[in-house]
């Protein structure tokens, strides 16, 4: 039943993708702004994570962890 | 139906494609960029109610991070990381009972904990037709604990590079020697491994906005106590999930852009969590940019967390007073100003974050002490030449 309901949400979300009007390259300028990027600041974004992770039980979810820390 | 493109279309996407970050994220650089932050964050003290004896004083933590990242021909590029940290003050060491039966915290070490992290890093990265592979390894090392990892990514883009599907790879082994072992009976030294995996799917939706989904999954095994804690026993192995979706959209009238992420998270030691975070970058004028951003955080309380230590429990039994392992909420809030000077662009950012189980949107049976509020200001400097 689980993997009847992971192959229904991939299909969904391939679906979805799909659906999605073509956007050309020229088409493309407030995409390529530097705020629409993903990771506007990266310093910024590895400062916060390795704050959260320092005091919050979650992690992950945008990136491969890289190294381990002694923050207690 | 298939339509060929004309002449001058085929020119206006060259042309396109050629401007940085036209076509994606994984653009080669065109220009090498120096970037240094210098961030201040300090907890506020605990109150005598919920400290009755020592220190109150919580942590204090710098931190200088530099980045630089350059192309070395058409197809790769290096980016070098470091980072230095130091901090003083002091952590929970253990909990009790007060005289109203309500659980205290009595600091660890008092004032007088000093410790400092550096950190170092370098990858690289490859730049293919219609993707990208990259690697990179660090080292960092702290008065009691040292780091040492890889990873490994590669992103290939699809339907007319509408869709880019990424996968991450990383494993770090660590090392703990904590100090005053011998004094406090502490472990002597243990090792820690984690090995991580992600992978990604960002889509182009309009003109204007896009989708990323992102599953990480992490394995974590080795000595995943708090060495510093009185009593402090967890399980030898983690394993952590996380689902992390995130939009973009550009508001074209108010010349401004929307962040939007929301992450769920579960673990095998029980607990899950909710992260909903916004931003809005406003462009006020053609260099200056206001941030203000807001995040909420959630998470229930691992299965074998205590608010009370119970130093009569058998030393194979799991159990762990800290306060990052039980159910709390917490918000934060910040502002960032922006200015872009020519080839410099200079950021100030400020952040209030508190923490508090009455936030939780989870139940909490056992409230925490001594959970977290902090200030944080940064000052951040970026040079590209």
């Amino acid at each position: 039943m689980c993997r009847f309901q992971s192959i229904l949400t991939g299909i969904c979300i391939i679906s979805l993708l799909s659906g999605c009007a073509q956007v050309r390259p020229w088409e493309r300028g407030y995409l390529a702004r530097k705020e629409m990027a993903w990771e506007v600041d990266p310093l910024e974004s590895l400062l916060n994570n390795h704050i959260f992770f320092s005091k919050e039980a979650s992690s992950g979810g945008n990136s491969a962890a890289g190294g381990g820390c002694g923050c207690n | 139906m298939a339509t060929n493109p004309s002449p001058s279309l085929i020119a206006l996407s060259a042309t396109a494609l050629a401007l940085p970050g036209i076509t994606s994220a994984d653009a080669p650089p065109t220009q090498s960029t120096i970037s240094y932050k210098f961030s201040n964050y300090a907890e506020d003290d605990l109150s005598r109610s919920e400290a009755p004896f020592g220190d109150l004083e919580r942590y204090d933590i710098d931190v200088h991070q530099f980045q630089f990242i350059t192309p070395i021909d058409s197809s790769f590029s290096l980016h070098i990381d470091a980072n230095y940290e130091s901090l003083t003050g002091a952590s929970p060491w253990f909990t009790s009972k007060g005289v109203n039966g309500d659980p205290i915290v009595n600091l660890s070490g008092a004032s007088g904990i000093r410790d400092r992290r550096s950190e170092f890093s370098i990858g690289t990265k490859y730049y293919l037709f219609n993707g990208s592979v990259g690697g990179n390894i660090g080292y960092s090392e702290e008065d009691d604990y040292r780091s040492s990892y890889f990873g490994l990514t590669g992103e290939r883009h699809f339907n007319n590079e509408m869709t880019t599907v990424s996968l991450g790879f990383s494993y770090s082994s660590d090392a703990i020697f904590p100090t005053d072992a011998e004094v406090f009976n502490r472990v002597i030294s243990e090792d820690k491994r984690s090995t991580s995996a992600i992978i990604s799917v960002s889509q182009i939706i309009s003109q204007v906005s896009s989708f990323q989904i992102a599953l990480s999954l992490t394995k974590q095994s080795g000595f995943l106590s708090d060495p510093y804690k009185l009593k402090d026993i967890r399980p030898d192995n983690r394993t952590q999930i996380a689902l992390t979706n995130s939009y973009r959209h550009f508001f074209i009238n108010a010349n401004a852009a929307w962040h939007v992420n929301y992450r769920y998270y579960h673990d095998d030691f029980g607990i899950s969590s909710h992260t909903f975070d916004m931003r809005w970058y406003q462009n006020l004028r053609q260099s200056i940019q206001l941030v203000p951003s807001v995040r909420f955080y959630s998470q229930s309380a691992a299965s074998f967390f205590t608010n009370v230590d119970n130093f009569v429990k058998p030393a194979d039994e799991y159990q762990s007073s800290d306060h990052r392992l039980s159910a709390f909420g917490a918000f934060s809030g910040g502002l960032s100003f922006v200015a872009n000077l020519g080839s410099w662009t200079a950021t100030l950012t400020a952040e209030r974050y508190v923490s508090n189980d009455s936030y939780s949107a989870y139940k909490v049976s056992q409230p925490s002490t001594a959970l977290v509020r902090y200030n944080r200001i940064s000052v951040g400097l970026d040079y590209t030449f």
